[in-house]
């Protein structure tokens, strides 16, 4: 389990990237949801001890960040965002070191490597060199990096962004076998959907809401979402497009009025909990 | 420390560069080879003067690729966001910083095998000298390197990487005596110049070759240099921000 237990991260005097947050992250996987600048990124790194905390700290497996920061690195993997291979060395090689880097000797390093590789079927690719590879199969690389480590707990930062829709559903399928604990950012709620049991909203350094989808969903009791550009009627606006959350026993009103109905989604939860506040 | 880790990266990332980027090789020994080749014209083929130009082309090899680490260090840290995987495993920020210097040492060993061919056809290095010699390298390779990481750590943008290194190798090994006789410039200017570890690395390496007196004040300055970067890279490589 993961104890978030009031950090704050401030930059100078006055820009807070974290306000105090707390939470309990107890599923095997949570995403944590966010605009871009929410705070996501900042939080994973304080997690995964990349980052300092302004103030306050969090327990993983019970070991806190600050103070066992080496038992807390020896229970995780973390992938950056944004972080990229080497290209001139092979996804084999950049497993390996990194696996050593974990602890691992260099035969295991190699073993492992290779069957995670095998895993997410990029074995044919280990010796080629990383910059020849897909945007698609670097990521899963740095996935199969994961899984072959096989940390108890490991952070993925945004690992679909910038790629294609086939390529971010080769990283879906990557990712869902892992079994560790996963801390997963992403602004795609799409992806938050696919991949977690508990979501983490969060907006300019809060934490706007946070819960199992199920129960996030349920908060919405069987409203739908009507929209329409420059719709009159709206609970938010975003730029011309008035959202609408209404009782199902007025959808035929809505319709009529040129709304489109769409069901409830993670989207809703955060345009209801993130950008309503904003708005 | 994992020594490992170290070695296996110096290797990877020394030596399979050179074999996969030869590009990059020549680039970082066509300085030194060209600055040999200028004083081998200016001095009319005077053998002195082309001793000296080859006892200074291993230094000028290891300074060069070395700060040239800054490019990478920062590259690695901002652009492809290597250094952060890196931080969250059990590796200490020591533990990378020796990997990376390795490697730019590994990756300088063609360059360096080169003048040591052509230093010992001119019989300007013996077998006696080698050892001190590979010794005043390695420090100046950890010397510079930690300068490396010290300018990767203050920078915020990738593009300015290229310009400081262009500069800075250019400084690093022309104006300090790599090239000429230390005793060619005033006393006081090599104190001054001291200030780039590549003029004490370069005055001790004339003295070992026995071209000019040994300064053993040299090799208290390139040791005191190498500690102060060294601690200086460690609190500037942002390793835990």
């Amino acid at each position: 389990m993961i104890e978030i237990k009031g950090i704050t991260k401030r930059y100078g005097k006055h820009l807070y990237a974290l306000k105090g947050i707390n939470a309990s992250l107890k599923e095997r996987v949570t995403t944590v949801i966010g605009r871009n600048g929410a705070g996501k990124t900042t939080l994973v790194r304080i997690l995964s001890t990349q980052l300092l905390p302004t103030s306050g700290t969090a327990t993983i497996e019970g070991y806190d960040i600050i103070k066992d920061t080496k038992k807390v690195r020896n229970l995780i993997s973390s992938i950056p965002q944004e972080s990229q291979l080497i290209g001139i060395l092979s996804p084999l090689e950049q497993m390996q070191l990194y696996l050593m880097a974990k602890g691992f000797s260099a035969q295991q390093a190699k073993a492992e490597s290779k069957e995670a590789l095998d895993q997410l079927e990029l074995y044919d690719f280990r010796n080629a060199p990383s910059d020849t590879l897909s945007g698609g199969m670097k990521r899963k690389v740095f996935v199969a990096m994961a899984l072959a480590a096989k940390s108890p707990v490991i952070f993925l930062d945004e690992p679909t962004t910038g790629l294609d829709p086939l390529s971010r559903i080769e990283v879906w399928s990557a990712i869902k076998r892992l079994t560790s604990k996963i801390i997963l950012t992403t602004h795609y709620m799409e992806e938050a959907q696919e991949l977690s049991n508990e979501v983490v909203v969060i907006d300019q350094g809060n934490i706007m809401t946070h819960g199992t989808i199920q129960h996030l969903l349920s908060t919405f009791n069987g409203k739908m979402r009507a929209e329409k550009l420059d719709g009159e009627e709206y609970d938010i606006k975003i730029a011309n497009v008035a959202i609408k959350y209404i009782e199902k026993d007025k959808v035929d009103e809505f319709i009529s009025k040129g709304y489109d109905i769409k069901r409830i989604n993670l989207d809703d939860i955060f345009l209801s909990k993130g950008v309503m506040l904003e708005s | 420390m994992n020594p490992k880790f170290i070695l296996y990266f110096a290797w990877y990332y020394g030596f399979f560069v050179i074999l996969r980027g030869p590009s990059y090789l020549v680039a970082s020994l066509s300085l030194p080879l060209a600055l040999l080749f200028i004083v081998t014209i200016f001095a009319h083929g005077s053998l002195v003067a082309i001793s000296f130009a080859v006892a200074g082309g291993p230094i000028a090899i290891v300074a060069a690729n070395s700060i040239n680490g800054a490019a990478d260090a920062a590259f690695f840290r901002i652009q492809i966001r290597i250094q952060d995987l890196y931080v969250a495993t059990n590796i200490t920020s020591q533990d990378y910083m020796f990997a990376l210097s390795l490697s730019y040492l590994v990756f300088s060993l063609p360059g360096i095998v080169l003048y040591a061919v052509l230093g010992s056809y001119l019989k300007v290095f013996s077998v006696e000298s080698a050892l001190p010699i590979i010794g005043v390298l390695v420090l100046l390779t950890l010397t510079i390197s930690n300068l490396s990481f010290i300018i990767a750590g203050l920078l915020k943008h990738i593009r300015n990487v290229w310009g400081i290194t262009a500069i800075l190798s250019i400084i690093m090994t022309v104006l300090p005596p790599t090239f000429y006789p230390y005793t060619d410039i005033p006393m006081n200017l090599i104190y001054v110049l001291s200030i780039s570890p590549v003029t004490p690395a370069a005055v001790l390496v004339q003295g070992i070759v026995g071209k000019e007196p040994l300064l053993y004040s040299m090799l208290f300055i390139l040791l005191i240099e190498t500690v102060v970067l060294t601690l200086l890279g460690r609190k500037f490589i942002r390793w835990r921000e």
